[in-house]
């Protein structure tokens, strides 16, 4: 008789459970609109789910966030090709270019295009609202330099490679055993760093193109060898200088933030690591130093960083875009919505109108360049591959693995054997 | 009644084989066919046109170097990983039987490992190998310890086999200790009588009675190791310099993050030939030289 009971109360359990799996959907409550938002930033998600459910209350419509692990244009194809796809879709910048002429609604007459100069158009209509502004450059630890210097450390000082050089040296020579740290990873070196050679080139699509024809000559342009002088600086003064293919990138940012390193090349997210750890207030970011008279020593690199856009296609109503409308606006003209973006998610905001005081020290010093006008703009139509591919290159150049020229050549080859990205 | 029909044949079928059926056609069996239908189209993974390009993803699929590459470091990585992998769960399961106190409780422990995650077994010994390792070499002085090895191309090879040999050999352990269980006891005693050693009895005896424990071990571990994606994923990640990519890895990038979801997908089938190639060349050679007592 026990056992019979527990049977069936196991039995009751099991079946309550699968009904809590297959019932959620279209369970609104006061049968508002429900829409669905795809957040490809995993460090805000938790701000987002919490803004989501505040988001509910107030507006009474139904929003549910996902994140998914999966690189953003895999899990978008396992989304548009199960014909599910998100209200709003997260993604970055290129995946606006590949996703929007199918799959993104026309923005063009939204009232916040008016506000921004990061939106991106594809085919003559705004697609992609720009979520916040992240640019890369040399993020310091002031407080580690001034330790050793006895000074204040003023990034203005030390825009050529020769004045940082020294700095360094000064560091060293004031006990500080490696001044610098590298990230190894392939988006860090491939993207990031190696990236800022076109991007900072005068012409970036010609000489884009030159490469692909095999007449960019890499190896004598004056960019590529003023970058890769300052990366052979930092890489002279490496902690990890013995073995820096293993340095964990973790164990670099946790350094640079207790101030046992004092400069890492990285951007604004790298504050999500950053504050992990006993960091210094007194950090920053500033343009990597570069023995250069074209100014690019004076701005950092970036822009729009992450893109919403609406799904179009059938499978999602118009009151349900009309909700994501709604709800891009609330982001941008609503004092809750720039609190969300700006406090609560602590993202630089890529709209004028918008306040932001309450920024961490390195989106601080993004802001702070994007508003004096100095930032070089992100080349978004890198090919598909360039990042992993040219990425392991430079990882064999940061192991010593190969010359200057060499690698040069590695990445002459790359881009001659790489068809042009159509845009 | 009459059992011979076409219908009560059917019938016979659907009621203990249908739901398996279908569910193994829904999952195996479509999805097979539908990728190989997308090999024959130049899709991105998420356009809604799947243009039709005839064989021109084969022929970017032989041409892509580094995939051969890739196929080729997994075939290394495989043929020693596949070796150790038995070595040591064919010496764990005859220790583990050989009646020592407590075998129990090693069968349990050797088979833990099993039970990890891929993912997280990855970043468990990337911990180790970066930072345990490292530390150890440190304070011993030990030069080939001090700097990771997960930083070297050879030393991220030697590291995935480390990973696999101490996940899976555990689990084929299982499968021997079955195996040296089944033969009966009368067997190996009338060879004690005969004036048989220990060792005579195990290789003359022993190993011929389990044959099949080896076919089956074999091709589980075979399969597995030209399929290795999570380790590779988070152990190395295909790192340094992609020289630790292996086919899986590389199919994944080849189709999601370089968007040639054809080529991936041809490239695949070729990773699915020579797999089943090998597997079932394998198994039928290992059949012929099942004996029984």
């Amino acid at each position: 008789m026990k056992k019979k009971l527990l049977a069936m109360m196991l039995a009751t359990a099991m079946t309550l459970s699968l009904a809590a799996c297959g019932g959620d959907s279209g369970s609104s409550g006061d049968g508002g609109v429900s829409i669905t938002i795809f957040n490809s930033k995993v460090e805000v998600q938790e701000q987002f789910e919490n803004m989501a459910e505040e988001y509910s209350k107030a507006k009474g419509v139904n929003v549910e966030i996902y994140y998914s692990g999966d690189t953003v244009a895999a899990h978008m194809a396992t989304k548009y090709s199960a014909n599910d796809p998100y209200t709003i879709s997260m993604v970055d910048a290129k995946d606006i270019y590949s996703l929007a002429e199918e799959h993104a609604a026309d923005l063009s007459n939204e009232k916040w295009v008016e506000n921004t100069d990061y939106a991106i158009s594809v085919g003559g209509k705004v697609v992609g609202f720009p979520v916040c502004v992240e640019a890369r450059g040399v993020i310091y630890n002031a407080e580690a330099i001034e330790g050793i210097t006895g000074k204040e450390f003023n990034p203005d000082d030390y825009k050529t490679l020769d004045a940082f050089q020294g700095l360094l040296d000064e560091l060293v020579a004031g006990g500080m055993a490696a001044p610098t740290g590298i990230m190894k990873e392939d988006w860090s070196l491939g993207a990031h760093f190696l990236g800022e050679v076109y991007e900072e080139q005068p012409d970036v699509e010609a000489y884009i193109s030159a490469l692909h024809a095999g007449t960019g000559d890499l190896a004598g342009n004056a960019k590529w060898n003023a970058k890769m002088d300052t990366f052979d600086v930092l890489k002279k003064y490496n902690y990890a200088a013995s073995s820096p293919v293993a340095a964990e990138r973790e164990v670099t940012e946790q350094k640079l933030a207790e101030g046992e390193i004092a400069f890492m090349f990285g951007g604004n997210w790298d504050w999500s690591v950053i504050n992990a750890y006993d960091y210094s207030e007194k950090m920053g970011m500033m343009p990597v130093p570069q023995n250069t008279d074209d100014g690019a020593n004076e701005k950092l690199v970036g822009g729009g960083s992450k893109y919403m856009f609406i799904d179009s296609s059938e499978n999602t109503s118009e009151e349900q875009r009309q909700a994501a409308k709604d709800f891009l606006n609330w982001i941008v003209f609503e004092a809750d919505g720039n609190a969300f973006l700006t406090e609560k998610c602590a993202l630089v905001p890529a709209f004028s109108n918008i306040n932001a005081d309450a920024l961490d020290p390195l989106s601080a010093s993004v802001k702070k360049y994007a508003d004096a006008g100095k930032l070089i703009d992100n080349y978004n139509y890198f090919p598909d591959d360039h990042l992993s591919k040219c990425g392991g290159l430079f990882q064999k150049y940061l192991a010593d693995e190969v010359d200057r020229a060499g690698f040069a050549a590695e990445i002459e080859d790359y881009w001659k054997n790489t068809a042009p990205v159509e845009h | 009644m009459n059992t011979n029909t076409m219908s009560y044949k059917l019938k016979q079928f659907m009621m203990f084989a249908g739901v398996t059926t279908f569910i193994f056609a829904a999952v195996v069996i479509v999805p097979f066919i539908y990728g190989f239908y997308l090999t024959f189209t130049s899709w991105d993974g998420v356009s809604a046109q799947k243009p039709f390009v005839g064989l021109s993803n084969y022929l970017s699929a032989f041409g892509d170097g580094a995939y051969w590459q890739a196929l080729g470091r997994t075939v290394i990585y495989s043929a020693i990983a596949v070796i150790l992998v038995n070595v040591v769960a064919f010496i764990l399961a005859f220790l583990v039987t050989s009646g020592v106190k407590g075998q129990n409780f090693f069968r349990a422990g050797f088979f833990i490992p099993n039970l990890i995650g891929g993912i997280v077994l990855g970043y468990i010994w990337k911990f180790v190998f970066n930072r345990a390792f490292v530390a150890l070499g440190n304070a011993l002085s030990v030069g080939a310890l001090s700097t990771s090895w997960l930083a070297t191309t050879n030393g991220a090879m030697l590291c995935l086999i480390i990973v696999s040999v101490w996940q899976y050999a555990g689990y084929m352990m299982l499968i021997y200790v079955a195996g040296f269980m089944s033969v009966s006891a009368d067997v190996l005693e009338a060879a004690r009588i005969d004036g048989c050693t220990n060792t005579q009895s195990i290789i003359k005896i022993s190993i011929p009675l389990m044959v099949s424990s080896f076919v089956q071990c074999l091709f589980l571990t075979i399969t597995r190791c030209f399929m290795v994606y999570d380790v590779n994923l988070s152990l190395t990640n295909g790192e340094p310099f992609n020289s630790s990519v292996m086919a899986a890895m590389h199919v994944y990038n080849q189709a999601f993050t370089y968007k040639n979801y054809g080529t991936g997908q041809a490239e695949a089938l070729i990773l699915f030939i020579v797999c089943a190639v090998v597997g079932v060349l394998q198994v039928s050679i290992g059949k012929k030289a099942e004996v029984s007592a």
